[in-house]
């Protein structure tokens, strides 16, 4: 279980508070107004935001103490998830060496960007290349997924099956996943439950 | 103010050339510094050493002489040398000091840095007027202006007429540079208490005030100015070297200062012998003749066979100062030009 | 379970840096301290030698403070008109297509700004002199020496860095914000003052702290174009008393006083600048603002104009070689020097860019956590740019000659001085893309979880152009290094540029032009083999 115990982040002068449970394997989508701390949630979870006070524990363990390095986290951040210097392919063996190259282009293929491999980030579109970036945030290791607005450039249909994927994936490899999002389709598609942060 | 040191212990030394080795391997192997017979240990300036300099002759005549070996350590100018040898102190490598000259003469013996020769000058010029048993002449010249006869017609005779004409001229810094510091005894010697007027009368006539000689020749040789204060014996050069008649240097009536370049024994030395023998080398007919046509200065000594470039060199008047004047007066003159020779 | 936290850090307070950067930042410090130590030594190696420490008398001499004004005077100078010729130029690229003189320029622009002194004053000399090839068509009165021949090469040594500088920074602008601007339709003006400007106006403030240092200090220009006593910089007065008068108690004065003056100046200009947005680092074709046929016009003829000036002086030196024949054995006497010089070049280049990649860890931490200390890292990083090189060769040299054997130690001092000299160049050249860098991808480089040595290739390929041009800057430099060597040096390794003094004190004129434009060609080779731009893929370029 994540538990983000009275936790206080301050952020540019605003603080926020935040006070959740999430169940191991649980999908839950976090909505709420613009500037209510939707990202900034995640960016604490990760270990990118300025904490006041408050704990963050996983599986009973507090995390908060802990570099973004040592997190049990894999985050898609809303811009520059992928290094533009790198091709798409080295870009993607950032995964793991544990999940077979094999399998890294099915799943590419199944999110309708198994021909962009060989290109240059700045060669894709914003949507191919956000695809790219969820494709390696879940397929990476770490039992915690945090996706920032992650189908903000996708069509309804791409979005559609990026959803079904992602939730797919999530559920096969044991995840537990908070995505931000503002459209309720991705939270029907996506989640198990909403938290609407007030 | 550069290197060549000894090592007195015999394991330094050997880790010297192990590590020489290594070094020479790195820089395309080209030196070798055998240390096995009876070794010189000479300071002196780069262009002395450089391939067309006198250095390379002298090393071999004298090898001849002595069985021994001429080591020479090349500083950047005579400047260097004597700063090296402060820094150094007893620790020096150097046995002989070639290529200090009058105006750092009395600097050098106050230094307390030098001791006394036993050579026998007096084959030595007579207009030299040679005095010192520290120090012995090896070459000397004059300042002077020199210009290219295709572009000034009827040259100047005297720094007045040269300050009076139109003609334009570049010439070296006193701060940074010799022939600049013989400029500056030139116009305190001709004109006294007015030099400072003078020094703001040449501002008309100067193109430029360069750091050292070479950019202030070449400068003149891309015609950026009618006149350069350079040597009397620039001209033979041209003449011997180019085939070029052209390049004169201006006779000026009421006399030049003299540079008289000279050498000396480190008083740290310990082959006096040796080092004496090389000293009177250097005024024998044969080093002599090498010097002019490689140094480009006059012989201190008469009867030297020359080309006969020498002949149709100007032989003016010597006027100036004693080194001691000089040493005493020099910071005076220099800040009297700084004052005086702006725009 | 409440905590403290400590202001600016991100992960509450309680930061651990993991290995990779601690071992960074340790090697940094210990590289500025090896930097400091040595400048230190240097001054501690004339202080102990003179016996004498400070001469403060010195300072109430008027001819001291004239120094200085006219120091200040020709450095603000310099340092301004460099910078406004280069924006307009630096427009003019942005706004221009790809093409393969325009990577020609950009690599000559380094060229331009590390090009010894000695051939850049010679051509000048020999375009803008009285017989030059333009001079003499000059009109009536027109003097090339004095504070206008000053300017003129310092403004033709600098402004092509400024102009390096602002376009590879102007470059950086994404593409989204200029669809922004077209959609927004902003004025030119408006481009310029909400988009160009507020790209580029850090690395212009950087650009002129750099420039204005530089000019601070500058000596061979100033004593061979400024045409009498009245153009003396405060570096001409160090070299006068530490060389001609052996004068260490005024030298050091001297030294300190340039030490603080300039030093100031560059920390206050290069503190102007605040870090904004450095742009995204994506090369797609940016949807820029269509000019205007007048605009068109304006951009075709700057660059034209920057191209002229720069190849101006460098084509007035042709006609040199041809003025007379050579010695036969020129070209035998020229192989080793020229040798010798490039592995001391290569040699030399490697430490400093080892040097300055380990300052930077340290000061990229400190930026970062947005505390003050990068302001310092960074001064005592490039100290080396405002103490004379006069100063430090002399007082290593002082320290070490009774100590260790430089005869045989010599050249390895040529080349570490080299390097910590040019260490500052160096960091010029990685500092903002290494930035850059990080705030693009801090978080996606936590968020991976990379191994040391991913992270290390990442960051190495993300680099490799920076390094590429810092690699030619310092290389360049270190070519045409004679201070250093004139106090190390081993005649028996004579350098290239050594050979070219040789050669013109000699009398050898045209073997010393000739060893001139070799030595020219070597650097152009150098910097075109590590430094030209090659065709963007779909590759980054910067």
């Amino acid at each position: 279980m994540l538990i983000v115990d009275q936790l206080i982040v301050r952020r540019d002068r605003l603080s926020f508070q935040y006070h959740q449970q999430i169940q191991e394997g649980e999908i839950v989508a976090i909505q709420g107004v613009s500037g209510i701390g939707k990202s900034t949630l995640l960016e604490a979870i990760a270990g990118f935001a300025q904490i006041t006070s408050g704990d963050i524990r996983w599986l009973g363990k507090s995390f908060v103490d802990l570099i973004p390095e040592q997190r049990p986290v894999s985050m898609l951040f809303q811009d520059n998830n992928l290094f533009e210097h790198l091709s798409i392919k080295q870009n993607l063996r950032f995964i793991d060496t544990e999940v077979a190259w094999s399998e890294v282009e099915k799943h590419a293929l199944t999110l309708g960007v198994g021909e962009q491999l060989t290109k240059q980030p700045n060669a894709l579109s914003g949507g191919q290349r956000q695809r790219v970036a969820l494709l390696r945030t879940l397929l990476r290791p770490e039992p915690l997924i945090l996706l920032d607005e992650p189908f903000s450039e996708l069509d309804p249909a791409t979005r559609a099956t990026a959803a079904s994927w992602s939730r797919q994936m999530a559920q096969q490899r044991n995840k537990t996943l908070m995505a931000v999002t503002h459209h309720n389709e991705d939270v029907e598609q996506l989640a198990d439950r909403v938290i609407r942060l007030e | 103010m550069r290197t060549t040191f000894p090592s007195s212990n015999q394991q330094f030394r050997l880790a010297k050339c192990v590590f020489r080795q290594v070094l020479t391997l790195l820089f395309f192997g080209l030196t070798s510094l055998g240390t096995q017979a009876q070794t010189l240990a000479v300071y002196t300036y780069d262009s002395f050493v450089s391939e067309w300099g006198p250095g390379p002759k002298l090393q071999e005549l004298f090898a001849k002489r002595c069985a021994c070996e001429v080591n020479f350590i090349a500083a950047e100018d005579g400047v260097s040398i004597l700063n090296r040898l402060k820094i150094e102190g007893e620790t020096t490598k150097a046995d002989v000091i070639v290529g200090l000259d009058n105006g750092l003469m009395v600097e050098a013996e106050n230094a307390g840095l030098f001791q006394p020769h036993t050579v026998d000058t007096s084959s030595l010029l007579s207009k030299l007027n040679w005095q010192s048993n520290t120090f012995v002449p090896f070459d000397y010249g004059y300042f002077a202006f020199v210009y290219n006869a295709e572009r000034v017609a009827d040259p100047a005779d005297s720094l007045q007429s040269l300050l009076s004409s139109n003609k334009t001229l570049i010439y070296q810094d006193p701060r940074t540079s010799t022939p600049g510091q013989g400029l500056l005894m030139w116009m305190k010697a001709v004109y006294g208490k007015d030099a400072g007027k003078a020094w703001q009368a040449m501002a008309n006539n100067t193109v430029t005030v360069t750091k050292g000689w070479w950019e202030a020749y070449s400068m003149f040789l891309e015609g950026a100015a009618d006149y350069v204060l350079s040597y009397s014996t620039s001209p033979a050069y041209h003449l011997v070297v180019e085939n070029k008649s052209q390049f004169r240097a201006a006779h000026f009536n009421h006399g030049h200062v003299m540079q008289i370049e000279i050498a000396g024994i480190s008083k740290f030395s310990k082959q006096q012998a040796l080092a004496n023998k090389f000293l009177q080398f250097l005024i024998s007919q044969e080093a002599q003749e090498v010097i002019p046509v490689t140094n480009w200065m006059l012989p201190v000594v008469d009867n030297v066979a020359l080309p006969d470039a020498f002949n149709r060199l100007i032989n003016p008047k010597t006027i100036g100062f004693t080194p001691e004047q000089i040493a005493e007066q020099r910071k005076t003159w220099i800040r009297e030009w700084r004052q005086s020779a702006t725009k | 379970m409440p905590n403290s936290v400590k202001p600016g850090s991100e992960n509450g307070g309680k930061a651990r840096p993991n290995k990779f950067m601690r071992l960074g930042q340790v090697l940094g410090w210990c590289s500025l301290a090896f930097m400091s130590g040595t400048t230190l030594l240097a001054f501690f190696g004339l202080l102990n030698f003179s016996g004498q420490g400070f001469d403060f008398g010195f300072l109430q001499d008027p001819y001291l403070w004239q120094i200085i004004e006219f120091t200040f005077i020709q450095a603000i100078f310099s340092a301004g008109l460099s910078l406004l010729f280069a924006w307009p130029v630096a427009l003019a690229l942005l706004h221009k297509r790809d093409s393969w003189h325009k990577r020609i320029f950009l690599s000559f622009c380094i060229l331009c700004f590390v090009m010894p002194t000695l051939i850049v004053i010679t051509g000048l000399v020999a375009l803008l002199g009285h017989q030059g090839l333009v001079g003499r068509w000059m009109w009536e009165g027109w003097n090339l020496y004095g504070l206008t021949g000053i300017l003129i090469a310092h403004v033709y040594l600098n402004f092509p860095f400024a102009v390096r500088c602002i376009y590879l920074q102007l470059q950086a602008i994404p593409a989204s914000r200029w669809k922004l601007a077209r959609q927004l339709k902003l004025s030119r003006w408006q481009r310029f003052r909400y988009l160009e400007w507020p790209s580029a106006q850090l690395v212009s403030w950087l650009a002129t702290g750099f420039i204005l240092v530089l000019c601070f200090n500058s000596f061979a220009v100033v004593l061979a174009l400024g045409g009498g006593p009245q153009a003396t910089t405060l570096e001409v007065a160090i070299y006068q008393a530490l060389k001609y008068d052996f004068n260490i108690p005024e030298a050091l004065i001297l030294a300190w006083l340039q030490l603080i003056l300039a030093g100031s100046l560059y920390l206050l200009v290069t503190t102007l600048g605040q870090l904004q947005w450095l742009g995204n680092l994506s090369q797609e074709r940016k949807p820029l603002p269509s000019s205007g046929k007048f605009e068109r016009l304006l951009y075709n003829l700057f660059y034209g104009i920057a191209w002229c000036v720069m190849v101006a002086p460098l084509i007035a030196l042709l006609p040199k070689i041809f003025s007379q024949p050579l010695t036969e054995n020129f070209w035998q006497a020229i192989v080793t020097p020229t040798m010798t010089s490039l592995v001391l070049a290569a040699l030399a280049t490697t430490i400093a860019l080892g040097l300055a990649y380990l300052v930077l860890q340290p000061y990229r931490i400190a930026r970062r956590l947005g505390t003050t200390t990068y302001i310092w890292i960074d001064g005592l990083a490039s100290h080396a740019l405002v103490i004379p090189a006069m100063v430090l060769s002399v007082g290593i040299f002082v320290f070490f000659i009774r100590k260790i054997d430089l005869d045989i130690y010599g050249m390895v001092f040529v080349c570490i001085i080299n390097a910590l000299v040019s260490v500052p160049f160096a960091l010029s050249q990685l500092k903002g893309p290494l930035l850059n860098y990080d705030q693009s991808y801090r978080h996606l480089l936590s968020t991976l979880k990379l191994s040391r040595w991913q992270r290390f290739t990442v960051e190495w390929q993300f680099m490799k152009p920076a390094i590429r041009s810092a690699t030619a800057f310092v290389a360049v430099l270190t070519l045409g290094d004679v201070a250093i060597y004139s106090i190390f040096g081993h005649q028996d390794f004579v350098t290239l540029p050594w050979l070219i003094y040789s050669y013109a004190s000699t009398y050898r004129m045209t073997e010393a032009a000739m060893a001139a434009i070799l030595l020219l060609i070597i650097c152009s080779t150098v910097v075109a083999f590590l430094e030209y731009q090659r065709r963007p893929r779909s590759k980054k370029v910067c």
